[in-house]
């Protein structure tokens, strides 16, 4: 079942047994109160016609000028007194052994009271009236009875007052509030629909919205309005759209750059392929080859195979840093430049190109394989960069609490073009000049990783034609 | 003489092709970036266009499009293998599209379809005494005909075509029955020892081991 449902239903129920409860219990007082006027009334008309009869009996002695009365006579005094009570009054007479001595009117609700014990009941003291009301052929009647002592005997009275009236009105009351609760349930039913729809509208509107996210569509929001829970769910469904639509975002981001990656990984290694498996066929399949074909045909096989390993082993160096834990440590970066110019000292050798390196005794953080690989590549970049004879300087010193590696080349530079793809894996500013070199567009994109995995930042500025100063910031948290 | 335009840019692919091209005696002229590749295709003069996509200057597509009113067959050369790359390619109007890396006969196979498909290639192809018209689909030896079933006459065809370069047998297979057929390379040995005997081709049509075949060219014997 719905929640409207649920909510409405059992609203409306609880209402309508409100209203109905309320309603009978205020039928059922006034009835009641009612019938103890009637009762009052109708003690009062009793204890006139018991007057009546102790008068009578008083009168018929004096006329009779009697001391003492016999039954008979007391059952003729009881015969008048009922006769002229007349017809508003029904009354009877029973004497001690509860015979009917006398009535009048009565009618069928003589036997109901005789067979009910009523009579029996009556207190012999005098004292109390008994009340009871009967219900004959749809008439409803009050009969009230007491006990008279007279002349050394028992009677009892009974006067009986038609009170039918009282039931027709209840009758009516009930017919009426029946009516008026069915249509003012209809009514209800109605206005508590509507309202109930409307407050649970938003929930609707919300579910419209959680679907067309569900479906993919990160960016809609929800109009926060409506009471007050529908606010804060709509306000944390956004907030959840919002973290929804950015990591996906985030994820795209990286599925995009893996997409690219690979593609790029993909050409670079069918380049040499390429010639590779062309060289290779023509040696196979050629009939004759000069031994100055051969040479070139292998020389070129030999040349793009150097190129694959280059490339393998720089994707290497991406993959493992991605898996394996880095062993940092203090290092004195001193030292580190002192080992990298060692291991570059052939390079510089066959550019002709010098190294000065001016260092401050610092001691970071580091994993100093990793790092001397980072300052390696960089030093290199900016040897390659250099035309013959230049030379490269390195400078690392302390500015503002970080340490600061600075490379300066007077090299062939970059454009603003250029430096904004620099660290993309694969670019390469100068394809056939850095394939030449035997590069493969990774090492920027390795340093990068290197210093992200030392929380450094790595900053180029470059001018073509002047140079190019690389800015290696190691924060002051990295440093010792 | 079959002159073609290699547009590629990285050198030693473009003189892989180039020494691939000279086999079978088809000059090759290189060009490294697309922009002079497209002003040289404009020169004309050649009779096919080999057109690598990733370019310097202008990119592959951009020079089909610069090139489109030379009527030059193009077959692009390429490392990118998506479909919807091969489809971009083909309806800019390329003959056809070979991807990266790419065996030197398969290269030579796809250039001699198209020049084929362009009538660039001789109808009447003659060696020594032999002499095959393609079209009539006739072939002579000393003047006289020579009844061969259409199987054994597409293998000397493609021998013919291949002069001094050893052919596998699935080379031939592809090529002369088709990709889809799933004979064996026994059926092979039987068609070039028919085309042998029928022919008198027994000292220049050689067997190489492990390999295939090799049609010696008349002027090295």
């Amino acid at each position: 079942m719905k929640l409207w449902q649920k909510i409405f239903l059992s609203s409306l129920f609880l209402i309508i047994a409100a209203v109905n409860i309320i309603s009978v219990t205020i039928l059922n007082n006034s009835h009641r109160l009612l019938l103890e006027r009637e009762q009052t009334h109708a003690i009062s008309e009793h204890e006139f016609f018991e007057a009546s009869f102790s008068n009578a009996v008083v009168y018929a002695k004096l006329a009779d000028e009697k001391i003492a009365l016999t039954p008979n006579d007391i059952r003729r005094i009881a015969s008048d007194v009922v006769e002229g009570s007349g017809r508003t009054r029904d009354s009877a007479v029973f004497d001690s052994e509860g015979t009917l001595i006398a009535v009048n009117g009565m009618d069928d609700v003589l036997s109901r009271i005789t067979q009910s014990g009523f009579i029996e009941k009556i207190d012999s003291s005098g004292d109390n009236y008994s009340a009871s009301v009967y219900e004959t052929g749809g008439a409803h009647k009050l009969a009230v009875g007491s006990a008279i002592t007279t002349e050394g005997m028992s009677y009892r009275v009974v006067t009986a007052v038609d009170i039918s009236e009282i039931y027709a009105m209840k009758k009516k009351q009930t017919d009426f509030v029946r009516k008026v609760s069915v249509i003012s349930a209809g009514a209800i039913s109605l206005v508590l629909l509507v309202t109930v729809l409307l407050m649970l509208n938003p929930l609707s509107r919300l579910n419209v919205y959680t679907k067309a996210i569900a479906g993919g569509n990160y960016r809609i929001r929800i109009r926060e309005r409506g009471s007050l829970e529908f606010r804060e769910l709509a306000q944390n469904m956004n907030i959840m759209a919002e973290a929804v639509q950015t990591n996906a975002a985030r994820l795209e981001k990286i599925a995009e750059d893996r997409q690219t990656f690979i593609a790029n990984l993909s050409h670079e290694m069918k380049t040499p392929l390429t010639s590779i498996l062309g060289f290779a066929d023509i040696l196979r399949i050629k009939r004759q080859v000069s031994d100055s074909e051969r040479a070139e045909y292998a020389g070129v096989i030999v040349e793009e195979t150097k190129r694959l390993r280059s490339l393998s082993g720089k994707l290497m160096g991406i993959v493992a840093m991605n898996g394996t834990e880095m062993e940092k440590k203090p290092v004195s970066l001193q030292a580190m430049i002192n080992e990298t110019k060692t291991a570059l000292v052939p390079l510089l050798a066959k550019n002709d190109v010098q190294l000065e390196c001016l260092s401050q005794d610092i001691t970071i953080s580091a994993d100093e394989e990793l790092f001397k690989s980072l300052l390696y590549n960089i030093i290199e970049n900016a040897v390659k960069a250099s035309p013959k004879g230049e030379s490269v300087v390195l400078n690392a010193a302390m500015y503002q609490g970080d340490a600061v590696i600075t490379i300066t080349d007077h090299g062939i530079g970059m454009t603003p073009e250029v430096m904004k793809k620099a660290f993309e894996p694969f670019f390469m500013a100068d394809k056939s000049r850095s394939r030449k070199a035997g590069g493969a567009g990774l090492g920027l994109a390795l340093c990068q990783k290197i210093a992200s995995l030392h929380s450094a930042k790595i900053e180029i500025d470059s001018h073509p034609n002047e140079g190019t100063t690389v800015f290696i910031t190691i924060p002051r948290e990295e440093c010792l | 003489m079959i002159n073609i335009l290699i547009i590629e840019d990285d050198e030693n692919i473009a003189k892989m092709i180039t020494a691939a091209l000279s086999m079978v005696d088809y000059k090759g002229t290189c060009r490294y970036d697309g922009r002079s590749g497209a002003e040289e295709a404009m020169k004309g003069g050649y009779d096919l266009i080999l057109l690598d996509i990733m370019l310097p200057e202008m990119n592959g597509f951009e020079v089909m499009e610069a090139i489109k009113g030379c009527g030059t067959p193009v077959i692009f050369l390429t490392a990118m293998q998506e479909v919807s790359d091969k489809v971009k390619g083909l309806r800019l109007g390329a003959e056809d599209y070979i991807v990266k890396p790419f065996e030197a006969l398969e290269l030579l196979a796809r250039i001699d379809v198209v020049l084929r498909r362009s009538n660039k290639t001789q109808d009447t192809i003659t060696y020594g005494d032999i002499s095959v018209n393609i079209d009539r689909h006739e072939i002579t030896l000393k003047g006289q005909h020579v009844q061969l079933t259409p199987k054994e006459f597409d293998v000397i065809v493609y021998f013919l075509q291949h002069q001094n370069i050893a052919v596998s047998r699935e080379q031939l297979l592809s090529s002369v029955w088709g990709f889809e057929f799933g004979g064996e390379s026994r059926t092979v040995d039987i068609h070039v020892q028919q085309v042998r005997r029928k022919l008198g081709l027994k000292d220049c049509l050689i067997t190489i081991p492990k390999l295939g075949y090799r049609l010696e060219s008349r002027d090295s014997l």
